[in-house]
Parts: structure tokens; sequence; C-alpha cells
């Protein structure tokens, strides 16, 4: 009997008892689409948070904290030699934080800076570009953070012109000159002894603004500074870091940050690896990623899981209607196998039509998912908006739907009704010709 | 074309630790030769429909040999013998046993999707073998739309349609009024004459027993006599 005349006569079967199969079909639909919506949370969100990892421009870095043998020595220039010797790294980035908030200075304005000193030719060859000007090239010219004029303040301003009723900065409070090019004073502070503090003010200049942060929720209101420049405020205050402490005679320089630019992100987890093993305190977003993705591989095959029980149970349901249409079916079977239907034929014919059954609730569940996840999406951000007054980022997905989840989902509920449209089907098949001629079944 | 040797069978009764055996069909034995009418008469349980179940492959055989078409069928599997019944035996019903869903035109075909003909060569076979049964016109009528002769001439257009050797009728007429039955029995002898189809039919009746070239009578699952009419 050929494929197209089974698929005839499973149609045509099915045709017999429209609300029975309909019913089935139901179930079955249920079932695929509890599966797919369940595990399409953890693809949304894996899928969502990873975009989020992959967005950052730290993606290609490995940050080392520290080293194992250092004895509070640090990261220094030996290690810096080392790390440039590696393969695959573009850039090694260093950093340190001045170790107190001087106040800066532009024309009447004023503000407490968050001061970082890095190596801007490092920043340069890693590719880091600035939104606007141009990288410094000498000891007292500064970059800033693109929003550091929401720092600066008036001098002498009154609060109600710089705050509104919500304690909030009016925008109108906000620096409204340019930046680059203008000479920005910043005095640093040192500690003679205990009580005895004195400053002094570096006149600096500004020569270019940073790119926007990757998050459109982070701010960036520092201003960076060269190695040299806080070389000269060490000097001033005989502290590293220009801390504010009395004069440390064994003051050392070691380097807070280090952050090496890896030239692909397919290197950064062996970078990593390499440098853990040499006793390095490495740190890689990569490395965290494999981590997550592995919770998530989890996730998602514990929440399949979970679908998988649910088409389970809409199996029974093909179970109940393939026995029954069986036993109504026997005198028809019997006829059809004295005529010369052979068992494999019968057996054929009654897997088909659980299949089709599977096929056509997997279809449905899956179009319902589809809709199911897209209403999710949308709707979702809409009552955490209304009723718990929380904005969800853009671009945030609860649910997503790939393909390769349908294909698991059709996989499975595909093989669940051919498992459970098999006992039926062999039961068709061992019925009795006498018997069914004689409608004894 | 049929040989039978020495064929037995026995049904046993009852239940586990309590069955009894009752023999059936007591080494039969008998041929049958191309486009041969044979009839089979007895009285009831005298293990003709046996006889013709097991020349089916309705029941599983026991002891003795049985070559259908120069082939011994004894040691067939299930499905092998489904395919040869399939190419080789055509049957007529009692009952006619047409399937209820299923049109006339349906029915008839059924025998032809089983065998994978192609559909275009099963429509133009299905058509002409109603017509040869003089059921034109009738193709779309459902078993429950047709007379009791009418569902019988689609059984046997359905037992037809694949030319098969040998067809084998249980009370074909068992379900017919005396006109119907003649009108059959003129079409049985027709397509014997003009297809050599051979017929082994079991009957009760001295009317259709008359139609045979031969005529076999069993009697408590013994062959007692082979006449030749």
């Amino acid at each position: 009997m050929r494929f197209k005349d089974q698929v005839y006569f499973v149609r045509e079967n099915m045709k017999k008892n429209k609300m029975r199969i309909f019913m089935t079909v139901l179930a079955t639909a249920m079932g695929t689409a509890f599966l797919i919506v369940l595990a399409s949370v953890a693809f949304g969100l894996h899928g969502t948070l990873i975009k989020e990892i992959l967005q950052q421009e730290t993606i290609n870095q490995v940050n080392i904290y520290g080293k194992e043998d250092a004895e509070g020595s640090g990261i220094t220039d030996q290690d810096i030699t080392y790390f440039e010797s590696l393969d695959n790294v573009r850039a090694v980035k260093k950093s340190n934080r001045l170790d107190q908030a001087p106040q800066v200075v532009i024309n009447d304005y004023a503000a407490t800076a968050d001061v970082v000193a890095v190596d801007f030719e490092a920043l340069e060859k890693g590719g880091t570009t600035l939104q606007s000007g141009r990288y410094p090239r000498a000891a007292n010219e500064v970059v800033v953070g693109v929003d550091f004029d929401q720092t600066l303040v008036e001098i002498g301003a009154d609060d109600n012109a710089i705050y509104d009723e919500e304690n909030e900065r009016r925008a109108t409070s906000y620096y409204q000159g340019k930046l680059v090019d203008q000479t920005l004073t910043m005095t640093i502070e040192r500690q003679i002894d205990p009580d005895t503090f004195e400053e002094k003010a570096f006149p600096l200049t500004i020569v270019g603004v940073k790119e926007e942060p990757a998050e459109e929720w982070q701010r960036d209101q520092s201003v960076t500074i060269s190695y040299a420049l806080l070389q000269q405020f060490s000097d001033y205050t005989q502290t590293q870091n220009a801390a504010l402490y009395p004069p440390d005679e064994n003051m050392t320089f070691s380097y807070q940050e280090i952050a090496l630019q890896s030239d692909n992100l397919e290197h950064v987890t062996a970078l990593s690896e390499t440098l853990n093993d040499e006793g390095y305190f490495a740190y890689s977003v990569a490395a965290e990623l494999k981590q997550i993705n592995l919770l998530f591989t989890i996730a998602k095959a514990g929440l399949v899981f979970i679908g998988t029980i649910a088409i389970i149970i809409a199996s029974i349901g093909i179970f109940n209607t393939m026995t029954m249409a069986v036993t109504e079916r026997a005198p028809d079977i019997g006829i059809m196998k004295a005529i010369g239907a052979s068992p494999k034929t019968i057996k054929q014919i009654f897997l088909l039509e659980s299949s089709f059954i599977g096929i056509l609730g997997a279809l449905i569940g899956t179009a319902v998912s589809y809709l199911i996840s897209m209403l999710v999406n949308v709707g979702l951000p809409l009552i955490l908006g209304t009723v718990f007054e929380d904005t969800v980022p853009e671009g945030f997905k609860f649910s997503s739907i790939p393909p390769s989840l349908v294909l698991i989902a059709f996989l499975i509920c595909l093989i669940v009704t051919l498992v459970s449209g098999s006992r039926p089907a062999k039961k068709a098949t061992r019925i009795d010709v006498l018997s069914a001629l004689r409608r004894e079944l | 074309m049929i040989e039978v040797k020495d064929l037995s069978h026995q049904f046993e009764l009852g239940k586990k630790g309590k069955k009894t055996t009752i023999p059936v069909l007591k080494t039969v034995s008998f041929m049958i030769n191309k486009g041969e009418i044979v009839t089979l008469v007895g009285r009831s349980g005298s293990g003709k429909s046996t006889l013709l179940h097991l020349i089916s492959g309705f029941l599983p055989r026991q002891t003795g040999t049985i070559i259908l078409n120069g082939q011994d069928v004894t040691g067939l599997t299930e499905t092998a013998f489904s395919q040869f019944r399939l190419g080789t035996i055509g049957f007529i019903f009692q009952n006619f046993q047409l399937i209820q869903s299923m049109t006339a035109y349906q029915n008839v075909e059924l025998p032809l999707i089983l065998n994978g003909v192609s559909e275009t060569a099963r429509h133009v076979q299905t058509l002409n073998t109603l017509a040869k049964v003089g059921l034109e016109g009738f193709e779309h009528h459902y078993p429950s739309e047709l007379s009791g002769g009418q569902q019988q001439r689609v059984s046997v257009a359905r037992a037809l349609v694949l030319n098969p050797l040998i067809i084998l009728a249980d009370e074909p007429t068992g379900s017919l009024d005396s006109e119907t039955e003649r009108d059959l029995l003129d079409l049985i002898l027709e397509l014997n004459a003009t297809l050599h189809i051979t017929f082994l039919i079991i009957t009760h009746d001295e009317e259709v027993a008359a139609i045979g070239h031969r005529s076999l009578a069993m009697h408590d699952g013994q062959l007692i006599d082979g006449e030749v009419n």
C-alpha cells in the first residue's frame, strides 16, 4: 500500500470522528504549547542576558585583580611586560583610581570629581574611541566622561535653582558650555600630619569627551588622567594614588586594575585560564558566559522535561482515542485483513493516524506558543510598569522561541504520540479475521 | 489449482486444565483443477467452513498440506499469506462483508489500494469491474443504500477486481432471495466461462450446488462423496 493511499485512508478515518479527534488534537496542542512557552522563558532570558553581556565593551577583556605571590606589591611594570608578551593580547589597559575626590572647577562651575588614571596609549591601541576631541598627549591633558557636565554646579548658585521639589537635579543647572579645550583646575589635597592638610591647584586642559557607556542606565561622570599626572599628584601627596594619608616613605607603585584586551572573543577563555595558571586572579566575562550558558542549558533541559510531562498526559488521550478507533473499526480491519491487508499495513495506518494527531497538535501548539510568547513580551512589561511601576530595559525579552525549541517540541510530541499509538496499532494487527467478520469483537 | 492433502484440524474448548479437543477435520484430501467450479456441501458442523478458512489462511493450519496455484502455502507467514491472498484469492461472503463507511466504488477499490495500484489505473479497473457486475451508476452508493443483491455484486466486484485465480465463496446466496440468487449464480457461471476463475463454493442450497462442475460432500469432518454433476 502506497504512503499516499495510507494518508488518504487516515484522513478518511479521522473525518469519521471529528469531535473525538479534535479533543485529542486540542490536548496535544495544549501540551506542546505548555512545553514551548515554559522553555521559551529560559530561552528568552538567556538570550537577553547574552545580548546584554555581548553589548559590553568588556566582553573581549580579561580583568586581573592581583596575583597570588604578590606580597602586597600588586601588579607591577614587570607583570605588564609579561602580559604584553602574551599571544592574542591586543592591548593591556591599566587603571588606578585616585584615592581622593578632588574639587574641579571650569569657569564658574565646580564639582567633586571621580578621577581615574589610565594608559591612554593602550586605550587607543585597544580600539576605545572618544565621542569628541582627542586623546591626551601631555601630562596636563585630560578627558572627561560624557555625563561630566551634569556633576558641575554653578558656584554660589541657590539650591532651588539646582534641585527641583523632588530633590532631582534641574537640567538647567547643568554646565551648558563646551568641555573640549576648557581649562579645568583640579585641587589636590595632601596630609602633612594627622591634623594638617594643604592643597595645590593643578591647571589641566580637557582635550576629549568619552563615548556613552554601553548600558543606557550607566553614567560616566569621571575625569580620566594620565599616569604621568597621577605621578605628579603622588609626588605632591607622597602617597600611592594620592591617598589622603600622611606621607609614606616606603611608597611603592602598583596597578590597581588591569584589563587585557584580547584580539578575539574565542581566545578570551584560554587567556583567562593561562593567567589563572600563572597565579594571577583573572576574571573574564567570556568565562562567566560559559557558566551562564551551562546554567541556562540545565534550566532549559529541566523546563523541557516538565513540558514533556504535559505532552505525556496528552498522550493518554491519544492512546484512548486510538484504542477506541481500533475497537470501533475492528470489523473493517477484519475485512481488510481478509482481503489481503498485511499486519504491517494495518499497523502503519494506525501509527500514521496517531502521528497525524501528534503533528497537528504540535503545529497548533507551536502557533499558539508564538502568540502567547508575543503577548508575554508585549504585555508583561506593560503589567510590570502599571502594577509595580517598574520599567523593563529596552529590548528585554521574557520569552523567545528559537527554531531549535520548535524542533525539540515536535520531536518529543512525535515520539510520545508514536509510543502512545503503538499499542493500539499492535492491537489492530492482532485482530482475528474470523472473529471480526462475525462481529464478535 | 487447489490441492489439499491430509488436512486435519481440531478446536480446543474450555479453560486451562479442563480443555477438551473437538476434531472438526479428519485427514481431508482433495484437488480442484484450474477453471473448475466445485461446490462443498454438508450439514452444519460438518467442517465445510473450517476447511474454507484453512484454505484462506484465516485459521492456522495444524496438520496437512495446502497447495494453491502450485505454491505450498502451509508454511507462509501471516504477512506472506496476506500478500499471496491479495494477489491470488478473491472472497465472497454470505453477509457481503462490505465496509459500511465506504461507497461501492471505495469498497471495490480497496484491494487495488492494498496492492499499491496507481490512482489512474485504479479508477479504470474499479469502474470496469463494477460495470462487469452490472453496477454502473451505483458507484457512489453506500452499502446501506443498496439492496442485498446489489451488495453481493459489490462483494463479487471486490473479489474480482485484482483478477484472482481462485474465488472462495462462503454461502454466497445465503442472504439473497431466489431471484437475486439466480442472477448471482448466472454471474458466477459467466465469470467462470469468460475468465476461467476457479470457484470453491460452500453451500446448503441444492440449486447452488448444481452449478458446480463437481460437488464435494462433507460429514463429520470427512469428505464422504465427490460427485461430478
